[in-house]
C-alpha cells in the first residue's frame, strides 16, 4: 500500500485498495466562519442539540471575514460562538489566523491523521503529513455527528523532485511549474505524494506551499512524509501520541513523475488559471497596481522573511499598493520580533491582521475593474478578486520584487 | 430512476465561483441562493432567466472545481436543475451532489449533446437517451454506496438510519 492507502487502512481498520469505498474514522473535524454557519444549521435541523461525536475533535476557526466585515458576518460569527460554547468545542476566534495553520500550530492536526474541514485547501495539512480533505457543509455536519465518513480510496500519483534550487527560486516556483505540466485536472480523483531529495529538505512553510496547491491540480491529498524537523514541531505541541506510519516498499503508484529543478526559473501563473504558468522573465514589465503577500499558501514567517529581505531599506514604487498579511498570529508575533514589520511599513506596505485576506473577495483590498495584482495566494479564477480584475500568482520573492519596481519582476533582478 | 429534461450546455472547468460567486457566500437562506445559480458562468444570465424545473446541465471536464461551497449545489438544485452530466466532476462537488441528493452522471462524450436537446436519463445504469438527436449514450452512474446515500435522501438521513 502507498502511504495514503495505509492512512486509510488504519482509519478503516482493514486493508484497502484504490478505487474502493470505505468508512474511515476521523481524527478531527473543522469548520470556519464561512461555511461553518451552514454546517451548524444542517446539524441542528437533523440532530437538534445532540452532542457532537467528540468535542475534543471538533474545531471552529475564524479566518475569512475577520474582524466581521458586515452585519451578516457578525451574526454568523455570533451563531458559531454560541454553538461552540453550548457544545464545548474549541473555537479559535478572530485573533488567531488561517484555520488549517491553527490546527497544526495548536497540535490538533498530527501526521497521518485524517482531517476534514470546510475549506477547499484542507489538503495543505499534507505539509505536516496529515490527510486533509476539504468538504461541503453536509459532509462536515455528518462528520461532526458520527466521527466517520465514507471515502473513495484514491490511487496515488508520486511526484519525485530532485535537484538544488537556484537562489530566490522557491517551493512556490516548483508547484507552479508542476501545475503548468500537470494542469488543473492533472490529479483529479488522485492523491499526490511528493518525494525525492529536494522535497525531503523543504522546511514546514515550503511543504505547506507545495501541499496547498494540490487543490489547484484537483488532487484529493497532497502528501509529504514528515521528516524529523516536522515531527519535532508537532510533538512539541501535542500531548497525544504520534504514531508513525511508514510506506510499503512495494507500494503501487498509478503514475510516477520525475522533475529536476536545478535550472528552474521563477514561475508565475497568469490570469485566469493557476496552470497558465510562464517564466517570470517572459512576462516581465507587465504593469501592476497591487501586490499581496500572504494566504494559507505563502504567508508563514519564512515567506514573509524572503519578501522582507528584498524590501529591506527600499521603498515600493509610488502608486503601487503592497498588502502583507501574516497567516497566523504566531507568525505575526515572530515577524514583529524579528523586525519584519518595520521593514514592511518603512517600504510603504500595509500590514493587516492574520487571516485569509486577499485570497478571495469579501476582504478589504479587492481590485477595481481592469486592475492587476500579483498575489502569493493559490487561485486566480475570473472574478475572484473583483469583476474584471487580473490576478497573477507568484512566490513571495517575485511579489516583493514586483512591488519595488511596479512591474512584474524576476526577484534576482532587483 | 428516470430523469427527463432539456439541456443547458456549459464548458470545461466551470468552477464554483462561476456556479455561485463568492460575494454571495454569507447568504444562509437556501431560497435566496437560487437567485444566483450559474451567475458567473458564460451563458449564466440566459440560464438564470430561462431555466425551467427539470432541466439538465451538461458540462465538460472538472465541473464544480474550486472551493468547497455547497451553495453551488443548493443554488442549481434549488432553481430546478434535475441532473448534471459532465465529463468529470471535482471531488468536493461530486460528494456535495451525492450528499444532498442532486443526481449526477459521468459521461465522456458530453460534446455530442447540444444546448436545448431533450434527454431521458436512467441515473442508476447511466444510460442517456438523446431524444432530439435520436441517439443513445452510455454514461457512468455513481457508485452503489453513493446511490444508497442519495436514495436515503442524502448523507445526514443515511447516517441517522445507520445508527
Ligand atoms: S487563504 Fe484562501 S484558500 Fe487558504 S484557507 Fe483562506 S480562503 Fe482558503
Amino acid at each position: 500500500m502507498t502511504i495514503i492507502e495505509k492512512i486509510f487502512a488504519r482509519a478503516a481498520g482493514r486493508d484497502v485498495k484504490p478505487g474502493e469505498y470505505i468508512w474511515a474514522k476521523l481524527n478531527l473535524v473543522a469548520m470556519r466562519d464561512f461555511g461553518g454557519p451552514n454546517v451548524i444549521q444542517e446539524y441542528q435541523n437533523k440532530f437538534g442539540e445532540q452532542p457532537v461525536f467528540d468535542k475534543g475533535k471538533v474545531a471552529i476557526t475564524f479566518d475569512l471575514h475577520i474582524p466581521a466585515r458586515d452585519e451578516k458576518v457578525a451574526v454568523n460569527q455570533k451563531f458559531l460562538r454560541e454553538f461552540a460554547a453550548r457544545q464545548g468545542v474549541k473555537l479559535f476566534d478572530i485573533d488567531t489566523g488561517v484555520g488549517q495553520h491553527i490546527l497544526f500550530e495548536s497540535g490538533l492536526a498530527k501526521p497521518w491523521d485524517i482531517i476534514v474541514g470546510t475549506d477547499s485547501h484542507m489538503n495543505l495539512l499534507g505539509g505536516v503529513g496529515a490527510a486533509g480533505f476539504g468538504m461541503g457543509t453536509t459532509d462536515i455536519a455528518g462528520a461532526m455527528y458520527k466521527g466517520e465518513l465514507y471515502f473513495r480510496v484514491p490511487p496515488t500519483i508520486k511526484i519525485e523532485v530532485t535537484g538544488v534550487l537556484k537562489k530566490l527560486v522557491t517551493a512556490k516556483d516548483i508547484i507552479l511549474f508542476l501545475l503548468k505540466t500537470l494542469k488543473t485536472d492533472g490529479a483529479l480523483n488522485r492523491a499526490v505524494e511528493f518525494s525525492g531529495p529536494t522535497i525531503d529538505h523543504l522546511n514546514l512553510a515550503e511543504r505547506i506551499t507545495m501541499a496547498s496547491m494540490v487543490t489547484e491540480m484537483s488532487g484529493d491529498i497532497g502528501f509529504i512524509q514528515p521528516n524529523d524537523e516536522i515531527l519535532d514541531y508537532i510533538k512539541a505541541r501535542t500531548e497525544e501520541k504520534v504514531e508513525t506510519i511508514g510506506p510499503d516498499s512495494d507500494a503501487a503508484y498509478e503514475e510516477i513523475y520525475e522533475f529536476k529543478v536545478d535550472d528552474l526559473q521563477p514561475q508565475i501563473a497568469c490570469p485566469h488559471s493557476p496552470d497558465n504558468v510562464k517564466d517570470v522573465k517572459d512576462i516581465a514589465k507587465t504593469k501592476v497596481d497591487q501586490v499581496f503577500i500572504g494566504s494559507c499558501t505563502n504567508g508563514r514567517f519564512e515567506d514573509l522573511n524572503i519578501a522582507a529581505q528584498i524590501l529591506k531599506g527600499n521603498k515600493i514604487k509610488p502608486g503601487i499598493r503592497l498588502i502583507v498579511v501574516p497567516t497566523t498570529m504566531e507568525v505575526a508575533k515572530k515577524s514583529l520580533k524579528q523586525g519584519l514589520y518595520d521593514i514592511f511599513i518603512n517600504a510603504g506596505a500595509v500590514v493587516t491582521n492574520p487571516g485569509c485576506a486577499l485570497c478571495t473577495t469579501g476582504h478589504p483590498g479587492i481590485l477595481a475593474p481592469g486592475e492587476v495584482m500579483v498575489s502569493t495566494s493559490n487561485r486566480n479564477f475570473v472574478g475572484k478578486l473583483g469583476k474584471g480584475a487580473k490576478v497573477f500568482l507568484a512566490s513571495p520573492a517575485t511579489a516583493a520584487a514586483t512591488a519595488l519596481t511596479g512591474v512584474i519582476t524576476d526577484p534576482r533582478e532587483v | 430512476m428516470i430523469i427527463k429534461g432539456k439541456v443547458w450546455c456549459f464548458g470545461d472547468d466551470i468552477d464554483t465561483d462561476q456556479i455561485y460567486p463568492g460575494k454571495y457566500l454569507p447568504i444562509t437562506d437556501k431560497q435566496e441562493m437560487t437567485l444566483h445559480a450559474m451567475e458567473g458562468a458564460p451563458g449564466g444570465e440566459e440560464f438564470m432567466n430561462n431555466v425551467e424545473p427539470g432541466d439538465i446541465v451538461v458540462a465538460g471536464k472538472n465541473f464544480g472545481c474550486g472551493s468547497s461551497r455547497e451553495h453551488a449545489i443548493v443554488a442549481i438544485h434549488g432553481i430546478g436543475v434535475s441532473l448534471v452530466i459532465a465529463r468529470s466532476f471535482a471531488r468536493i462537488f461530486h460528494r456535495n451532489a451525492v450528499n444532498t441528493g442532486l443526481p449526477i452522471i459521468l459521461f465522456d462524450g458530453t460534446g455530442e449533446i447540444k444546448q436545448g436537446d431533450r434527454l431521458e436519463v436512467n441515473i442508476e445504469n447511466g444510460r442517456i437517451s438523446n431524444l432530439s438527436q435520436n441517439k443513445v449514450y452510455q454514461g457512468i452512474a455513481i457508485a452503489p454506496l453513493e446511490m444508497e446515500i442519495m436514495k436515503a435522501g442524502g448523507l445526514l438521513d443515511y447516517l441517522k438510519k445507520k445508527d
